[in-house]
């Protein structure tokens, strides 16, 4: 009886419940209709750079899953994306770059490092545990920085074979801007849709109302750290299946895709694009990076441009782009007399 | 009409094919106008971004000095920043490439961003000199016919460092003391090699983690194994601390410091130590001392008020590189393989002394300098040749 | 002997190197739970202060007590605004503001000093070695433990033993009910930032003869200064005090045995030590309901 009353009240503070608006279906559209176009009219560099927004995306999503849903602010990422990074790298290596092997390879070290992680971190809470999973960020980064002949240490991992996907007898180069950002694009929806799953579903749910009620679940008979540690472990697995990507993008992975930077800069691009609403992630991602890329051609003070808008953001958008687009339409419709 | 006479027919027939022919010719005369575009990738923020601006600032330097054209060509320079992060690095480069079609891309402070780059400039066949990134791999594993390293390999340093050690300081009691990363374990490596081959004994080998804040154990640690000298490499900020930390402890005076050139750096690190850094000696492909460098020099002095160290240094050879092998193919650089061989083909002046590059992998040979920290005339400390190893050339791909 | 002696006294000024930058940002942290990321700026500040002092042929001393009001000002000014608003709200809200304008003021200061490494000309009197059986040690680095207890004891003690602190310990407590009795909270808070502020900016002047001044140092003090509070647990001075000296001891010992992996030992030391204690160190005594 109780449950069921929390998860009523929770359902209720969820938005993006029940049919989708008209407007909303229309902003789905005009996505899904740009990203068709994209490869055909974009440039070989433009295309690329949106693969690499996409998967650095996918990696921020699974971040809102720990802060957004679970409350956990973590610097942690990092080791998680980079980590299955460079076991994609060196699987491509050694044994094959197929798809589907770099693909296996990035979602279990993701996972893994994810559990390895978590056991040491989940008893922990708020500024501890954001201190933690830095410290432990930094031991996988010390652990990939020292051990040259494995990862190349600091000079990283270059010539990397390309990617490739084997279906029976045909074999289809995925190396090329357009193949990646294929890649890219299907791999997003996919992790999208299971992020979505995990969030309605009962440990999803269990998850967020560790958040919300600690006390509570615990005396229901949740236990706290493994509701965490799965949801680490899931988060882990996302972000693993991205980075086993982002070698290929570059043909290259440097120990920085590990280093707790990295893991700010997710965090950064996550507030920017909207904690908690999971889409939030790729126009966070989409945003820093244009602003890194682009604002650094133009001044030498880009940092402070970057800086400048991320605190204005904080100030004045504190839930970030996504939210603030859901309240404009919601206030659209209202006008119109429709659903809000 | 057998032989072919001035008719009118033929008159206006010859005007006509000439009018016709004319504008034919003028692409030819069009491309003297338009610019050739040089992409320049540094570190503008981020670690070593007092490096990235010296190295712009060398390089626009000498576009001024040029009227900003070379062999009869304008350049527009477009600059980027790199961030020192190898993803951003990557970007530029594909950004300069795709979206802004440059000639050249030169530049690359970071040989983590060097090596990331190589395989995108081979892919796209893009002419790209690698002004100061150094890891020895550039020259050899992943040395392109497309990248031209105008600057030394970590190699050259450590081997002459090696050399020298051997011949002039001491033949044995030598600890060496680097940063712990990839350019350390080269140099150290590098200089053991040659110092061990020519009866060098080498005491103890001690590492320090990038971004050490606190020497001071480990200069406790020196004092207490009170070794003859030391053979170290650090960079930039570490090099400042580790020289300061060296003289706080009253060592300088104890313990000969012999070093790669970055340690000594006369931009970098020396304007922070000051007097801590006296009696430093280092292997170096640069030198404000040395005759080559004389007049950049001075009017690096006079333009930006100190001396200039390798960064500014690369900016501006990395310039004359580019402007002399325009030269040789009468300013068109749209043949690569010609381009190639006009830079292969014979020695370039530059402010690091002559240059020559070896065919293999494109990598420059260069006169090494040994430099001794000395009080100038000016009371402000200044790198000064002591010695010359002539063309020193890196043992290259297989090696 | 002499070795393990002089490697103790080492070990004991990057303690308190550790102890002054976390000190400000425990003050705020425990004094007023509001995490102020920019406390590394404010040592960078300080730093390069104290470089263009010692170098202006002012008196030396005095560079400490500049550097502590320019940097007490910066801070009065950012409690005004936007501080003031963040007090009561969440942990990463103040985290990401904060961060935010660290960011900001980075590159404010590479615009004004520039991206070179700039080191002070410690003063004279500074300069110099004593010789414990025959090993040096630099006389700046006692001036620095010897500086840093001191502050640390002069914090202590206005916290703990005068009317002033226990206002702002009550305030922490149960800020309302303090309104009542007619105090300004406001104006507590803002001098408790101020202070703060003001003692990363101390800070960063002293280890300025130790670390130089350079766009980056910022970052690496802060994270540091992060470690150091957090791990010694939030509530308390003593906290920060006892994992300063726990850390810098582990950090140099470490250099001195094993110095390729003292990064990883000491690492493994922090994970290990918030483990074990995950409310850290030492825990105040809170009431839970």
């Amino acid at each position: 009886m109780l449950m069921k009353v929390n998860a009523r009240a929770l359902d209720a503070s969820e938005s993006s419940r029940g049919p989708r608006s008209p407007l909303q279906r229309a902003a789905i559209g005009l996505l899904v209709a740009g990203a068709v176009c994209l490869p055909l009219l974009g440039s070989d560099y433009q295309v690329r750079f949106v693969a690499e927004v996409v998967i650095t995306g996918i990696a921020i999503m699974s971040l809102d899953i720990l802060i957004g849903y679970g409350g956990l602010v973590s610097l942690g990422h990092a080791s998680l994306f980079g980590g299955a990074a460079y076991a994609a790298a060196l699987v491509a290596y050694h044994v094959s770059a197929d798809l589907a092997i770099v693909l296996l390879t990035g979602i279990v070290t993701g996972m893994a490092v994810a559990a390895l992680v978590g056991v040491v971190v989940v008893r922990t809470d708020n500024l501890f545990f954001l201190i933690l999973t830095l410290v432990t960020t930094q031991m996988v980064w010390e652990l990939i920085f020292r051990s040259r002949e494995l990862t190349g240490g600091a000079d990283g991992l270059r010539g990397i074979p390309p990617l490739r996907l084997h279906l029976g007898f045909a074999v289809w180069e995925l190396s090329g801007a357009t193949g990646l950002y294929v890649v890219a694009a299907l791999l997003a929806v996919g992790c999208f849709l299971v992020a979505k799953a995990f969030i309605a579903a009962p440990i999803g749910r269990a998850l967020v109302g560790a958040r919300e009620q600690p006390l509570r679940m615990t005396a229901l008979g949740y236990s706290i750290p493994k509701i965490r540690l799965i949801a680490l472990v899931v988060a882990g697995g996302i972000a693993g299946a991205a980075g086993s990507i982002y070698p290929f993008i570059n043909l290259y992975i440097g120990p920085s895709s590990v280093h707790w930077t990295l893991s700010a800069m997710m965090l950064i691009a996550l507030v920017i694009g909207g904690v908690r609403s999971l889409y939030g992630a790729f126009i966070g991602s989409a945003i820093y990076l244009s602003f890194q890329t682009y604002a650094s051609s133009y001044t030498d003070r880009w940092q402070l441009v970057v800086g400048l808008v991320f605190v204005l953001t904080v100030i004045l958008m504190p839930h970030g782009v996504a939210h603030a687009l859901q309240r404009l339409s919601g206030r659209f419709m209202t006008k119109n007399g429709g659903p809000s | 009409m057998g032989r072919f006479s001035i008719t009118r027919r033929n008159f206006i027939a010859s005007v006509g094919a000439t009018a016709v022919a004319a504008p034919l010719c003028t692409p030819a005369i069009a491309q003297g106008v338009k610019p050739i575009k040089i992409g320049l990738v540094t570190s503008l923020s981020g670690a070593y971004a007092g490096m990235g601006e010296s190295m712009r600032a060398g390089l626009q330097l000498f576009l001024a000095e040029q009227k900003n054209s070379f062999a009869g060509r304008p350049i527009e320079l477009i600059v980027e920043d790199d961030q020192l992060k190898t993803d951003e690095g990557v970007r530029k480069f594909r950004k300069l490439i795709g979206q802004d079609n440059v000639d050249f891309i030169c530049g690359v402070i970071s040989s983590g961003i060097a090596l990331a780059i190589r395989d995108v400039v081979a892919e796209s066949k893009t002419l790209t000199f690698i002004s100061t990134g150094s890891a020895n791999d550039l020259a050899r594993k992943a040395a392109s016919p497309y990248i031209f390293r105008p600057t030394k390999t970590n190699w050259m340093l450590g081997s002459t460092a090696g050399q020298w050690a051997a011949d002039k300081v001491s033949k044995s009691g030598c600890l060496t003391l680097a940063a712990d990363y990839a350019a350390g374990r080269e140099y150290v490596g590098d200089f053991v090699d040659s110092y061990q081959k020519l009866g060098g004994k080498v005491v103890k080998q001690v590492w320090a983690p990038l971004g050490t804040t606190d020497f001071a154990p480990i200069l406790t640690t020196i004092a207490a194994e009170q070794p003859e000298f030391i053979y170290s490499f650090f960079a930039s900020g570490d090099a400042v601390r580790f020289l300061q930390q060296f003289s706080d402890f009253r060592l300088g005076g104890k313990v000969k410091l012999v070093g790669t050139g970055a340690l000594f750096d006369q931009e970098d690190v020396l304007p922070a130590v000051g007097d801590a850094a006296l009696g430093g000696v280092s292997t170096y492909h640069q030198s404000p001392t040395a005759p080559a460098s004389k007049a950049f020099a001075e009017t690096y002095l006079k333009a930006r008020g100190r001396l200039p160290g390798e960064a500014s240094s690369s900016g501006y050879a990395t310039g004359q590189v580019i402007k002399t092998a325009l030269e040789r193919v009468q300013g068109d650089p749209s043949n690569k393989e010609k381009f190639r061989e006009a830079v292969l083909s014979g020695a370039t002046d530059t402010i690091y002394g002559p240059m020559t590059f070896d065919p293999r992998n494109n990598q420059a040979i260069l006169d090494i300098y040994v430099n001794e920290v000395r009080k100038g005339a000016d009371g402000k400390p200044i790198n000064t040749v002591i010695h010359t190893f002539k063309q020193v050339k890196d043992p290259g791909p297989g090696a | 002997m002499a070795f393990y002696l002089i490697q103790t006294l080492n070990a004991l000024s990057f303690s308190v190197l550790l102890m002054l930058a976390g000190l400000g940002l425990a003050v705020v942290l425990s004094l007023m739970n509001f995490v102020n990321l920019t406390h590394g700026s404010f040592f960078l500040l300080g730093s390069y202060i104290a470089v263009y002092w010692f170098s202006s042929g002012m008196p030396w001393w005095l560079a400490f007590p500049v550097a502590f009001a320019a940097t007490g000002a910066i801070g009065f000014l950012l409690d005004r605004y936007p501080f003031s608003s963040f007090y009561e709200r969440t942990h990463l809200m103040q985290v990401l503001l904060t961060f935010g304008l660290s960011v900001v003021f980075a590159d404010l200061m590479r615009w004004q000093f520039g991206g070179d490494v700039a080191a002070p000309r410690i003063p004279d009197v500074l300069r110099g070695v004593v010789f414990i059986l025959n090993i040096p040690f630099p006389i700046y680095r006692l001036f620095m433990i010897v500086f840093g207890f001191l502050l640390a004891g002069g914090l202590w003690f206005l916290v703990d033993r005068t009317i002033w602190g226990a206002v702002v310990r009550a305030c922490v407590t149960d800020r309302k009910f303090l309104e009542t009795l007619g105090i300004n909270t406001k104006t507590v808070f803002t001098a408790v930032l101020a202070l703060s502020a003001g003692l990363g900016g101390v800070a960063g002047a002293l280890g300025s003869g130790m670390l130089a001044a350079h766009p980056g140092l910022d970052e690496e003090v802060l994270l540091l200064a992060l470690i150091v509070v957090v791990v010694g647990g939030l509530g308390t001075f003593r906290g920060t005090i006892i994992s300063a000296l726990l850390l810098g001891f582990s950090f140099t010992f470490g250099r001195v045995w094993v110095p390729e992996y003292s990064n990883f030992i000491a690492l493994a030391v922090m994970a290990a030590l918030l483990v074990l204690a995950p409310q850290g160190l030492v825990v105040p005594k809170l009431r839970r309901v």
